[in-house]
Order: structure tokens, then sequence, then C-alpha cells
């Protein structure tokens, strides 16, 4: 029983990663139409760029600092690069040219940091924190702190600013919003600043965790896109639950099964999604006009 | 050029210029010309088929004339997109309500009203917005109040202002349309298409629909009215023009038009045939 509780914490700390890669998947998805399976290698920018900053002898908050930065212009540039010449392309090939993006950091990683894993000092020096018995790893309140900065900016965002309800119009039906002025492609490149950064920070602020490795990305990003078909692809909410969900069960399969379930299991749930219940957790059955 | 001509070219704000569309073999609009004025209502009447629809589909960018021209004043209109155009002042509305999904019915009017009061400055920095509003600053506040007054009279002007706080999707077809036309002038367009606001309506919609045409003409909008409904279009009108299988057959105010043996032929005919 105790040994249950302690998968459920760590699969809670994890969740919390993919719930932000999942918000990723969302918000481009949303505002774009266009999947980007290129979401995890944000992640890895961020927790490599952090590591190697440290690791080289910058302030630990500081590297984590730039690191957000810096994925957040690999989000920009790939958008430019990659996305917006193809604007006039359709799904499938959209789809193969994020895989393709996904490649193409992954091996830039590879080139730039190695095959060495990095690790990263945590934030705040302190005791394990115990909770009923369970124990996490300081550095899990700052992932949890994380999301609750990320998801509640989110809701500040979509529900009570200007810019928010302008890009709700956008999604709802693009050609007539940009008749009233809403301008669509910047908000494309908006979403894939904001979701890279979210992606970034995701893997800043795990990394003291696990450490960080070049393909550390892929992992992510396979956890983030189930996380987020779980909870309904058109819903941040919907990922949000949806990472908590895929995090605890995949700590949950990983102990009590064997190792090997960690990762099945979010292959499992996404078929399992996809048949019972296509719509995800929290996501509308409406379609896109 | 008399004085009142000369007045009379300075009010013109819309020109449409020997308007000709082919689908194929059919002539949708066959060398159609008129003009709209500042602060008028423009009837457009004419019987099923007759390219009254095509005809808003060229003047907002949807279509691209086979031949001729529409102007907003000095600007030329034709091969620019419909986005563009809207940019320009001039708005529409559909026969079937375009709704944003997921906005409620006050933030609709909102998005509107906000592209409008923007402008160049459109949208403004969400880092900035996202630190106003977290900290409830008293700016951001005022500017929240004054955006929710502004879309209340326009939501009370239609009379759909006790639906403020509903989905556009839980709207009523009748309910939807005052909405688009609330949208539609929150951005204050220089010309106004109303494709068939009146259709599928009930009496109080239709005089909410009336009332808001009436205070749009009152701003010095000029109003493009499609509507089936003769008897209202004539009761609000200024000027109407008559279209029939796709040529301009007749112009004029309401009295002159209804007397004119070419346009009651044209309808008769319709019925008949």
């Amino acid at each position: 029983m105790e040994a249950i509780w302690q998968y459920v914490l760590a699969g809670v700390v994890d969740g919390a990663i993919f719930a932000l890669v999942a918000a990723g998947f969302v918000l481009i998805y949303q505002v774009t139409g266009i999947i980007n399976f290129a979401q995890g290698e944000f992640v890895m920018i961020g927790g490599m760029t952090a590591a190697s900053l440290a690791t080289a002898g910058m302030p630990v908050l500081a590297a984590a600092g730039i690191a957000v930065v810096v994925a957040a212009a690999a989000g920009a540039l790939a958008y430019l690069v990659a996305i917006r010449p193809a604007r006039k392309a359709t799904g499938v090939t959209l789809i193969f040219i994020t895989l393709g993006l996904d490649v193409a950091i992954r091996g830039l990683g590879l080139f730039v940091w190695g095959t060495n894993p990095y690790s990263l000092p945590a934030f705040s020096a302190g005791n394990a924190i115990a909770i009923f018995g369970g124990v996490l790893p300081p550095q899990a309140a700052w992932v949890l702190g994380t999301d609750a900065i990320v998801f509640g900016a989110l809701y500040l965002f979509f529900r009570h600013t200007f810019v928010g309800m302008a890009v709700r119009a956008a999604v709802a039906n693009p050609p007539i919003a940009s008749a009233f002025g809403i301008p669509l492609r910047r908000f494309a490149f908006l979403s894939f600043v904001a979701a890279a950064a979210i992606g970034g920070l995701g893997g800043v602020v795990i990394t003291p965790i696990p450490g960080a490795q070049y393909d550390m990305g892929l992992t992510y990003g396979l956890a983030g896109f189930v996380a987020a078909v779980l909870g309904g692809l058109d819903s941040l909410p919907g990922a949000l639950l949806g990472g908590f969900v895929l995090g605890i069960l995949e700590h949950l399969a990983g102990g009590l099964l064997s190792p090997g379930w960690e990762q099945g299991i979010a292959f499992l749930l996404l078929v399992l999604v996809l048949v019972v219940r296509p719509q995800g957790l929290l996501g509308r059955a409406v379609r896109r006009a | 050029m008399t004085a009142a001509a000369a007045a009379d070219a300075a009010a013109t704000v819309l020109r449409v210029e020997a308007v000709t569309m082919r689908f194929g073999g059919v002539v949708a609009l066959d060398d159609v010309s008129f003009s709209a004025r500042t602060g008028e209502v423009l009837g457009v009447m004419g019987p099923n088929g007759a390219g009254k629809t095509t005809l808003f589909n060229v003047i907002c960018g949807l279509q691209r004339p086979t031949a001729g021209s529409v102007a907003l004043g000095d600007r030329r209109l034709t091969g620019l997109p419909f986005d563009r155009v809207a940019a320009l002042g001039v708005t529409r509305t559909f026969q079937t309500p375009v709704m944003f999904w997921g906005l409620t019915v006050r933030e609709s009017v909102e998005v509107a009203l906000n592209a409008r009061a923007f402008g160049d400055t459109y949208p403004p920095s969400p880092q900035r917005e996202l630190v106003a509003c977290g900290l409830g600053t008293r700016g951001r506040r005022r500017a929240e109040r004054a955006l929710r007054e502004r879309a209340a009279e326009l939501l009370a002007q239609t009379g759909i202002g006790t639906l403020a706080d509903r989905p556009t999707e839980s709207l009523a077809f009748g309910e939807e349309r005052l909405l688009e036309l609330a949208r539609a002038l929150a951005v204050a367009p220089t010309v106004l298409l109303l494709d068939e606001p009146l259709s599928g309506l009930n009496p109080d919609e239709i005089d909410g629909v009336l009332r808001s045409i009436r205070a749009a003409r009152a701003d010095g909008i000029a109003v493009l009215l499609v509507e089936h409904a003769v008897g209202e279009l004539l009761s609000v009108a200024d000027r109407v023009v008559v279209l029939d299988h796709g040529r301009r057959i007749a112009e004029g105010t309401a009295a002159e038009v209804t007397v004119d043996p070419i346009v009651i032929d044209a309808y008769i005919g319709d019925e008949l045939g």
C-alpha cells in the first residue's frame, strides 16, 4: 500500500510535466489545427540548456531563465522556418513536417550536447517532502508550483484578456475572425512561441530530478501527446487532467507490473481513448467548422 | 456640376460599376451599376435568383466579378480579399448567421468592439495584458467597464440585452441573427450589408432589427439591405434598387419603384413562372 502511494506521488510529479507538454499540443492545435509532434523537443532544449549552462558555472536560476528564453526562440524559429512556409499545406503534410522537425531538433541536440547525460542542481536546498508516508524530492514543489502558475496564467489569458478573447474567436471561426481584424498568422506564431516556452519551462523544472539527455524529448513528446488526446485535444483543463492521469498510471504500471510497462501504458491508453471516447475526457465532441 | 449634384457625389460612399458575374453559362449579374450614400438605407429587391446575394458577395470580396468594379470612396475594392475589404469598413451579415462558438453573447460583441477600438495597435501585447489583468489595475478595470457598457448598449439596441451572458451555442436562430447584427454594428462600419436580416424572426425581433438599421443610418452608415419581406424593406429603405435575372431593372424611392410597371411585371412574372 505504501509502495502504491509512492508511485502515485512520483506519477504526479511526472504528470505535471506531461500536462505542460500537453498544454503546448492543445494551444497549437486549437489555434492552427496542427498537431506539433516536435513538442517534446522543447522540453529537451529547456532541460539541456539549463543543465549545460549550470554545469558551466552559471547560477541555477539564471540558467533556468535563459533556457526558457532559448526554448521560446526555438519555437519561434521552428514556426518561421518549417510551418509558415507550408501554411497552405494539408493536415497530413503538416504532420510529416512536425515529425521531421522533431527528428531535426533531436539531431541538433545530439550535435550540440553529445550523448552524455547532464544534471542540474535542485532550485532550492531542503529536505525531502513527506506526504502521508510517501516522499518527494524538494524540487517537486517547484514542478507543481510551475503547473499552478502556467495553468493559472493560461486561464487568466483566455478568460480575461482582450487578446485571449480574440484568440478564442479565431479558434471558433478563422475566416470570420479575420474579417473582425483578428490577426490569425500572428496568433499562429504566438501559439508556437508560447507552447515552446511552456515545454521548455517543463524541461527546466524537471531536470534536477531525472537529469537531461539529448533524446529526452521523445518520451515527453509522446507522453504529452497522449495526455492531450486523453484530455480532449481542444481542452486546457483536459490537458492538465490528462497529464496527471497518465503520469500516475505510468508509475503504477511500471512499479506494479514491470518497468517495461511504463512506456507501454501510454500507447495502451491512446488506443483505448481513441476507441472508447475519441473526444477525450473533457473535450467537446463538436467538430470544428 | 450643379450644387445638388456635387453634394450628392460627396455623399456617395460605395460605387458599384458595371459589375458582371458569370458562372459558366449562367449570368448571375449583368452589367449592374449603382451607388450608395452615407446615412441612407438602400434596399436591394428582386425575385429569387435575381443575383442579390451574389451582388453582396462581390461587394465584400468573397467573389471576384467577371467584369466591372466596386469602389469604397476612392479605394478600389475589387480583387481584395474579404478580410481586407472588412478592414476598410465594409461589414456584412449572412443569411445563416455565423457565430463565434465558445464565446458568450457579450464577448462576441466585445471582440468586434476591440478590433475597432485598438485600430493599428490590435491586438494588445499578451504579456502586458496578463500583468494588468493579474494585478487588476485601475486602468484595466476602467477599460473593461467601458467595453462592457458599449457592448450592453449595442445588445440593448438590437433587443438581446438580457442574453449578454449566454454562450452563443445556446442561442435560438433569431437571437443569433440579432447578435450577428450587433456584432457588425460594433465595428462601426462605413458600409453595412444585411442579407435577409428579418427572415425567421418574430415581430419583436423584427422591431429590434429595424430599430438598429435606423440607428445605423443616423450614425451615417450606408446600409444595403436585401430582404424578401418587401413591406418591411420599403418601410425602412430610402431608395431601392431592383434586380431581375442579374440586371438592374429599376432604381428609385419606394413610392417610385412600387408603381413601376417593369418591377410589377418582374415580380408577377416570377410568381406565374
